[in-house]
């Protein structure tokens, strides 16, 4: 296919290309790859959530966590890619359980919470005027058992016992492929997820890294010490 | 305002709070706690149960107690075990009398709501704040509850006693329900800002205890809550003469 043939394509999201793709979703994904990397592995007891913070300047006050963020102090959201966009999906979430509560009285689990963001972000891959968000998320509960749902710009959902999404993905998946064993503790799940970030990313300063661990007791971000630990 | 954003506007029937549109019961009886005395053609057919609730502020803590009684009209008695204070946020309770429907709605709503903020903002809403967001929620749905909401924050002790208006007044003691000028008797009498928690629990058993004695509406025991910075405790009693001094 030539240039000009291609990006007739391009123009929506709403329009297949003669082989079945949908350029923009998969432009999409590319502006998840080129984001920090972030990190979800299962533990026996919880989920582990880690994630490479990236500055640009020295000068960034970091005193709130950039890439991990909590709903309903029980979930823990890990996300990839264009910020203001995972911004928009991490509220989404946040208004889908409190919305499940007041109509249920009941917390949402973790697949249907997934599901719920996926539903919406597959929608803007097929309705006309939008493009799809430029952000994959990793959804981290405890429901029977530790849960760990990606979800990706194409609205897909995947269950993952260990996950990485963002620059370096692939690298990252590979030392969990090796590294994964089931039934690990919270902290040896963080030393691989710290691990795997290393994988992804060149160099790792602990100090560019966050994690939070979800668990029976819920969602709680780790320190800096704690971190550097499991480094 | 308080729904979702993301459900239309024409969401079916069962997605929303239970009764929060509906000025007339959909069902033949509707079990209240009540604060008023019901119109005379309600009382064939609008289940009431009175109620006293009250509460009053210490140095670092608020008391909550209620009766829990609920009954038609305090004249046939529903349920000997009602538990009519209910944590709504980590360091802030509410003790309430009206309609069961609207109360449970109520609670519901203003759990979600303070859950929704703390994770958003990453801290717990003030006290001040959770009672705007309980005065808002009364302003614009036709509830019929009456609340008196008490929590700690940097502020220190707070409590609000409310209306199904939407008031929203700040005081240092308050009571609500069908008891409300027995318990005030009691209160007048024996609120001292300067009182132990201990003190202040029984001042608030001896209100409802005094209640329950003349009040029809009111009885069957005491749920008791004392709220500090580190959350809150509930204590049910069968008989609140036990902690009333």
């Amino acid at each position: 296919m030539n240039g000009t043939d291609r990006q007739a394509y391009d123009r929506g999201t709403t329009v297949f290309s003669p082989d079945g793709r949908l350029y923009q979703v998969e432009y999409a994904r590319e502006a998840v790859a080129r984001g920090a990397p972030t990190v979800g592995v299962t533990a026996a007891d919880g989920v582990v959530l880690a994630a490479l913070v990236e500055d640009r300047s020295p000068l960034v006050d970091r005193r709130e966590a950039a890439k991990l963020s909590g709903v309903e102090g029980t979930f823990g959201l890990a996300t990839a890619g264009h910020a203001a966009d995972a911004r928009q999906l991490v509220d989404l979430a946040r208004r889908t359980a409190a919305g499940e509560r007041r109509r249920y009285g009941e917390p949402i689990d973790t697949p249907a919470l997934s599901r719920a963001l996926a539903d919406h972000v597959q929608e803007d891959t097929q309705r006309g005027g939008t493009r799809p968000y430029g952000a994959a998320l990793l959804v981290a509960g405890v429901d029977d058992r530790p849960t760990l749902i990606e979800v990706d710009p194409s609205g897909a959902t995947e269950t993952w016992v260990a996950d990485a999404v963002g620059r370096g993905a692939v690298d990252a998946v590979a030392h969990l492929e090796e590294a994964y064993e089931p039934e690990l503790t919270t902290g040896d799940a963080l030393s691989i997820a710290i691990d795997a970030l290393g994988a992804a990313a060149d160099e790792v300063d602990p100090t560019d890294v966050e994690a939070a661990t979800v668990d029976a007791d819920g969602y709680a971000t780790l320190s800096a010490d704690r971190i550097a630990t499991a480094s | 305002m308080y729904g979702d954003p993301e459900r239309p506007r024409n969401a079916v029937q069962s997605s929303r709070s239970p009764g929060r549109h509906d000025h007339t019961p959909t069902h033949d009886q509707t079990y209240r706690l009540s604060d008023t005395k019901p119109a005379a053609d309600d009382e064939a057919t609008v289940a009431e149960t009175g109620t006293t609730v009250v509460g009053l502020t210490t140095d670092d803590a608020v008391v909550l107690a209620a009766d829990r009684r609920a009954s038609l009209g305090g004249r046939f008695v529903t349920s000997k075990e009602v538990r009519k204070v209910e944590q709504v946020h980590p360091t802030a309770a509410v003790a309430f009398s009206g309609s069961v429907g609207h109360i449970q709605g109520f609670v519901r709503t203003l759990r979600t709501e303070a859950t929704l903020y703390e994770d958003r903002r990453g801290h717990p809403m003030s006290v001040s704040a959770l009672s705007t967001l309980a005065g808002n929620l009364l302003r614009t749905n036709p509830l019929r509850v009456t609340p008196v909401l008490g929590g700690v924050d940097d502020e220190g002790a707070r409590l609000f006693g409310m209306d199904q208006g939407g008031g929203v007044l700040g005081d240092e003691y308050a009571a609500a329900g069908s008891g409300t000028q027995l318990a005030y008797g009691v209160l007048e009498r024996r609120y001292d800002p300067d009182a132990a928690v201990e003190s202040a629990r029984e001042t608030a058993a001896a209100a409802v205890a005094t209640a329950s004695e003349r009040d029809t509406a009111s009885g069957d025991g005491l749920t008791l809550a004392t709220v500090t910075d580190q959350g809150v405790a509930t204590d049910v009693v069968a008989d609140p003469a036990e902690v009333a001094a």
